[in-house]
């Protein structure tokens, strides 16, 4: 992939076409590369002789996709971390990561300003830093490339903290790579970017974009809480690609708007993140029939997604749940059992990914990646935890092996919300169960041993519990619904017994 | 139909917090006890308990924001 210089080209062939625009704000391709040129020379000299990676924290601001090419192009990994994230959570990212440099196109949070270790940029600094070094480049060979960090993504730990997957050059370049192919696109097309930065979803359009010289349509969180205004923006965008979770199409379906008529150019849909029911690729065909959909699936320690199918009628008639399809070709897919052997076609069994777009593995973590990351058939292999399995060629995804979930597209560790919970002063224990709808998880509940507490009724207790824990843990992870116990009953072994728990509650 | 008690059960098992029938002015979106996803099973729910069509784009997160606006709002739909 010549990422580089494919950004590079589009600076000087289309220099005023706009790469990313964002809620009125947007930053030409001369901008973000003369930017990012700018801005690498001065982390290469700030950070000369380390190679820690480089925190970029905001939510869509166009200076971000600046900090990303500035990072790489100084030689350093970027790890994206969304402003929704709350700080307790963004220090364990910092020390895991044993990050310098925080680069901050949105407000710096206070309680991390104290930190000696780390240099803190925020807006109005990386501004002056991009004025006072304009004209300046590193050379290509400081760039990052080969099996180089390109960037590393934060995802949920089972443990209670989060754990960064690396991906390196190559593994984005095999990526992209298949994006740009397989997929139909096209240059100077304009792109919807929905799943905040620190979410790999946004890979799937950012990249592709800026390779095509397309331009990037952002959909900020606060348009996303606020339907009304989101309308009024998909309606102004005049999109051609439209890459979302399938909970975020559907939500856009519930408005009769949403059709071809409101965005005529609407060419292709990627779905990516959670499965895409049958029900929802129907009801995109009625409204946008000249549309191609895509369904797509991969974790993101294989960067982004490895497998696609495109959905007509025929599979939609044909497959009630809908395939993820075929791997891309640099890459293979096995379905194994618990001794590892692979299954007959139609057999479940856990899904095994092989080939280049595996990660290296979790940083700082030989532990965690010795248990996932291995060598199959002399392949860099990730063993998945998903279960899935083959019919027709295609590969069918049959939910989990352990207590990873999805809700509405976010992928988070049931073990780590419950890790989080119990370190709460008035909470004795307490178990996370995810409340499932036709096969879709609708929301999490905790069932909570409460300490003694001075509160007078069961809602007020909850009101304090989720204030506490909104410093702990992204909103999206935090359970809805508070059932409290007196006690959990256990199983045999010691561990919490979720089944029983289930029942009891009246799940 | 009762408006007010249908969009109260209506939240309470969206919201899965019996918090909204104890207080009708609490602001649903900052306690976080609403988000996007459940706004929209919040309109299916008014449009199959009132008959009442809200389209999504007509919802304003500000003038919804609490369980009694929302009740006046739909109480005076024309």
């Amino acid at each position: 992939m010549e990422l580089y210089t494919q950004i590079k080209k589009w600076a000087q062939l289309k220099p005023d076409c706009v790469a990313i625009f964002s809620d009125g704000h947007y930053l030409t391709y001369r901008e973000i590369e003369e930017y990012s040129n700018a801005l690498s020379v001065f982390i290469s000299e700030k950070m000369k002789g380390s190679d820690s990676p480089v925190i970029v924290y905001g939510h869509m601001e166009p200076l971000m996709i600046v900090c990303f090419l500035a990072s790489v192009k100084s030689g350093h990994a970027y790890i994206p971390i969304d402003a929704s994230i709350p700080e307790e959570r963004v220090k364990k990212i910092i020390d895991d990561s044993g990050a310098k440099l925080f680069l901050s196109p949105s407000s710096v949070p206070a309680s991390l300003k104290w930190q000696d270790q780390l240099f803190i940029m925020d807006n109005a600094e990386i501004e002056d830093t991009i004025a006072l070094y304009r004209g300046a480049e590193t050379s290509g060979d400081k760039f990052v490339k080969g099996e180089q960090n390109f960037y590393i993504i934060y995802t949920s730990g089972s443990t209670g903290n989060p754990k960064g997957v690396q991906i390196t050059y190559n593994n984005l370049a095999s990526f992209v790579e298949w994006m740009v192919s397989d997929f139909r696109l096209k240059e100077h097309q304009r792109f919807l970017n929905q799943a905040p930065f620190s979410f790999d979803l946004s890979v799937m359009d950012l990249y592709p974009c800026l390779y095509l010289g397309g331009t990037l349509w952002t959909i900020s969180k606060d348009l996303i809480a606020n339907p009304k205004w989101l309308f009024q923006s998909l309606k102004e965008s005049n999109i051609h690609v439209w890459t979302s979770t399938p909970s975020f199409v559907e939500m856009c379906l519930m408005d009769q708007q949403f059709s071809a008529e409101m965005l005529p150019h609407l060419e292709t849909f990627l779905f990516c993140g959670e499965m895409l029911p049958n029900e929802t690729a129907r009801k995109l065909k009625a409204r946008f029939p000249h549309a191609v959909i895509y369904n797509t699936y991969g974790p993101t320690e294989t960067t982004v997604a490895v497998t696609s199918i495109e959905i007509n009628e025929e599979i939609l008639n044909e497959y009630p749940s809908l395939p993820v399809g075929t791997p891309k070709k640099d890459v293979e897919i096995f379905v194994v059992d618990e001794n590892g052997n692979e299954v007959n076609e139609g057999e479940k069994g856990e899904i095994i990914i092989t080939g280049k777009s595996v990660s290296k593995g979790y940083l700082h973590n030989e532990e965690l990646t010795k248990k996932s990351f291995f060598l199959y058939h002399n392949q860099p292999a990730y063993k998945t935890g998903d279960v899935g399995y083959m019919k027709n060629g295609l590969l069918f995804c049959a939910g989990r092996l352990d207590f990873q979930i999805k809700l509405n597209g976010y992928r988070m560790e049931l073990e780590e919300i419950e890790a989080q919970l119990r370190k709460l002063s008035l909470v004795e224990s307490a178990v996370v169960v995810p409340i499932y709808k036709e096969s879709k998880c609708q929301y999490l509940m905790a069932v909570v041993v409460p300490k003694k507490h001075d509160f007078e009724k069961e809602y007020q207790l909850t009101a304090y519990l989720k204030k506490e824990l909104q410093q702990l843990l992204p909103a999206y992870m935090i359970p809805k619904k508070f059932v409290y116990v007196s006690s959990l009953p256990m199983t045999n072994n010691g561990k919490a017994d979720r089944k029983k728990i289930a029942n009891e509650v009246g799940v | 139909m009762n408006i007010k008690n249908t969009v109260l059960e209506l939240l309470e098992e969206i919201c899965q917090d019996d918090v909204v029938k104890e207080n009708l002015d609490i602001e649903l979106f900052e306690e976080g006890l609403l988000d996007s996803f459940g706004t929209v099973s919040l309109l299916v729910g008014i449009e199959e308990k009132l008959g009442i069509h809200v389209g999504i784009s007509e919802f304003d997160r500000e003038q919804w924001s609490t369980p009694n606006k929302i009740i006046t709002i739909l109480e005076n739909w024309a």
